[in-house]
C-alpha cells in the first residue's frame, strides 16, 4: 500500500477519512487474506484503531506531494473525470461528445465549464469529491456543437376492454457538449484563501 | 398506430470530423424556403419571409437562403447540410414563429437526424485512464507466487459452517444436554 500504485485522496482541509480509509485497507490485507479477498461487502463495523496522528499526517503529505510532483510535471498528462450535468453523470476525457438530454439553454457555438466535478483523476491518482471536487481546482472545458432532437418516441396506453385508447408522440431535445480540455489548476489540499469567486460576474 | 418507432435504425452518435474542437462550425448550408403567393396555406411563410427572414440572414452569415415562389403548392423548408444530406420539411398551414423554430432548429443541427435511435449519450476514444478492470485488480501479489495444487486456495471461500453442519452439532449438544440430565435425576 506505500507504493505510488493507485492513491486515493480525500480532496479536504481534514484529512481524516483518508486515514480511515487507509486502515481498512490494512485491516483487509492483513485479517482476510487469502481467504475472503472475494468478498465484496462486509457488514461489519470499522475497528476501531488508535491513530497515531504525526505519522497519518505525514504519510498524508507525502501523498499530496507525490500528486503535486505528478500534475506539475507531465504538462500532457491525460485526466478524466466525472461530471454532473442536467440531472446525469457522465464520465468524461479530451475529446469526448456527451449528450444532454431535455431542455437545457445553452446553444451552438457556446464555450462552457462544466462545474460540478464528482471525481477527477489520471493514471496514478484520483481526486474523489464529498460530494464535489473543490471548486476551482479542476476545470473542464466544453464547447456545445450541436443541437438537435431525438428520434420519434411514442406513448401509447390502451385499457382492455374499456374502449380506451390513446397515442401520442414526442421528440426530446438533445444538445451534443464536445469536452475540449480537463486539467487542474493549483495545488491539492491548497485551496485558495477566498473561494468561489473563479466564476463569479459583479 | 404507427409501427416505424420499432423499426428504428440502432446507433452510436455521429459528430462531424473534430467540430468544436478548436472552433465551432455551422453544419447547415444553405436553406430554401419554397412558398406560394397567393395560397392560404402559404400565409405563415409570406409572413415569416416579410418580417423575420432578414434578421435571420443577419443572425446566421453562414447559411445561404434561397426564396422559391411557386404557384399552389404548400410550403416547404429544404435544406442541406455540409455532409451532403439533404432535409425537406412540410410547413403546410405553419405559423411564422413555427417556422422561425424550425429553421432555428435546422441550423444548430448538423445532419439529418431522423431515423435513428441513438444508443449512447456519449462517444470517447478513451475509454479508460487507469486501465479496465480485470479479475486481477486489486488481489494480493501473493497469489502469483502459489504453487498448485493448493489446499489453501482450493477451500471454498465462505468456510461457514452450512446448515446441515449446524444442525448435528445442535443435535449433539441436545443428546450431552440429555445425558446430564438423566444423570442428575
Amino acid at each position: 500500500m506505500g507504493t505510488l500504485l493507485r492513491q486515493i485522496i480525500v480532496n479536504c482541509n481534514n484529512l481524516s477519512r483518508l486515514s480511515i480509509q487507509s486502515n481498512l485497507l490494512k485491516n483487509v490485507n492483513s485479517a482476510l487474506l487469502p481467504l475472503a479477498v472475494n468478498k465484496r461487502y462486509s457488514n461489519a463495523p470499522t475497528p476501531y484503531e488508535v491513530v497515531d496522528r504525526k505519522s497519518e499526517e505525514k504519510s498524508n503529505q507525502e501523498v499530496i506531494n507525490k500528486v503535486n510532483q505528478l500534475v506539475k510535471d507531465e504538462k500532457t498528462l491525460k485526466l478524466f473525470a466525472v461530471v454532473h450535468v442536467a440531472g446525469k453523470q457522465f464520465k468524461i476525457t479530451d475529446g469526448d461528445v456527451i449528450v444532454i438530454e431535455g431542455y437545457w439553454p445553452p446553444t451552438v457555438g457556446d464555450k462552457i465549464l462544466l462545474e460540478k466535478v464528482l471525481l477527477a483523476g489520471g493514471s496514478d491518482f484520483t481526486f474523489i469529491g464529498r460530494p464535489v471536487v473543490q471548486k476551482g481546482l479542476v476545470r473542464v472545458e466544453a464547447t456545445v456543437i450541436e443541437k438537435t432532437v431525438s428520434h420519434t418516441k411514442t406513448h401509447f396506453r390502451k385499457k382492455r376492454r374499456k374502449q380506451y385508447m390513446r397515442i401520442n408522440f414526442y421528440r426530446i431535445p438533445h444538445t451534443y457538449l464536445r469536452i475540449n480540455r480537463i486539467c487542474i489548476n493549483g495545488e491539492v489540499n491548497n485551496p485558495p484563501e477566498v473561494r468561489g469567486l473563479e466564476t463569479a460576474i459583479f | 398506430m404507427s409501427n416505424s418507432h420499432l423499426f428504428l435504425k440502432p446507433g452510436f452518435i455521429k459528430v462531424p470530423l473534430q467540430n468544436g474542437v478548436g472552433r465551432y462550425v455551422c453544419q447547415l448550408q444553405r436553406v430554401v424556403l419554397k412558398f406560394c403567393k397567393n395560397h392560404g396555406s402559404s400565409r405563415g411563410m409570406r409572413d415569416f419571409i416579410e418580417s423575420d427572414l432578414v434578421n435571420f440572414a443577419m443572425d446566421n452569415p453562414a447559411v445561404v437562403v434561397y426564396l422559391k415562389p411557386r404557384r399552389h403548392r404548400s410550403a416547404v423548408i429544404k435544406a442541406e447540410y455540409l455532409n451532403g444530406d439533404q432535409q425537406w420539411l412540410g410547413c403546410k398551414n405553419f405559423t411564422k414563429e413555427e417556422i422561425l423554430k424550425w429553421l432555428n432548429l435546422l441550423v444548430t443541427q448538423s445532419q439529418y437526424h431522423t431515423g435513428t435511435r441513438i444508443r449512447k449519450l456519449w462517444h470517447t476514444d478513451n475509454p479508460s485512464i487507469q486501465g479496465p478492470w480485470t479479475p486481477f485488480t486489486f488481489r494480493d501479489p501473493k497469489l502469483n507466487l502459489a504453487s498448485f495444487p493448493n489446499e489453501e486456495l482450493a477451500k471454498p471461500q465462505d468456510s461457514n459452517e452450512t446448515n446441515h453442519e449446524a444442525l448435528i452439532e445442535l443435535f449433539k449438544k441436545q443428546k450431552l444436554d440429555d445425558l446430564e440430565q438423566r444423570r442428575a435425576e
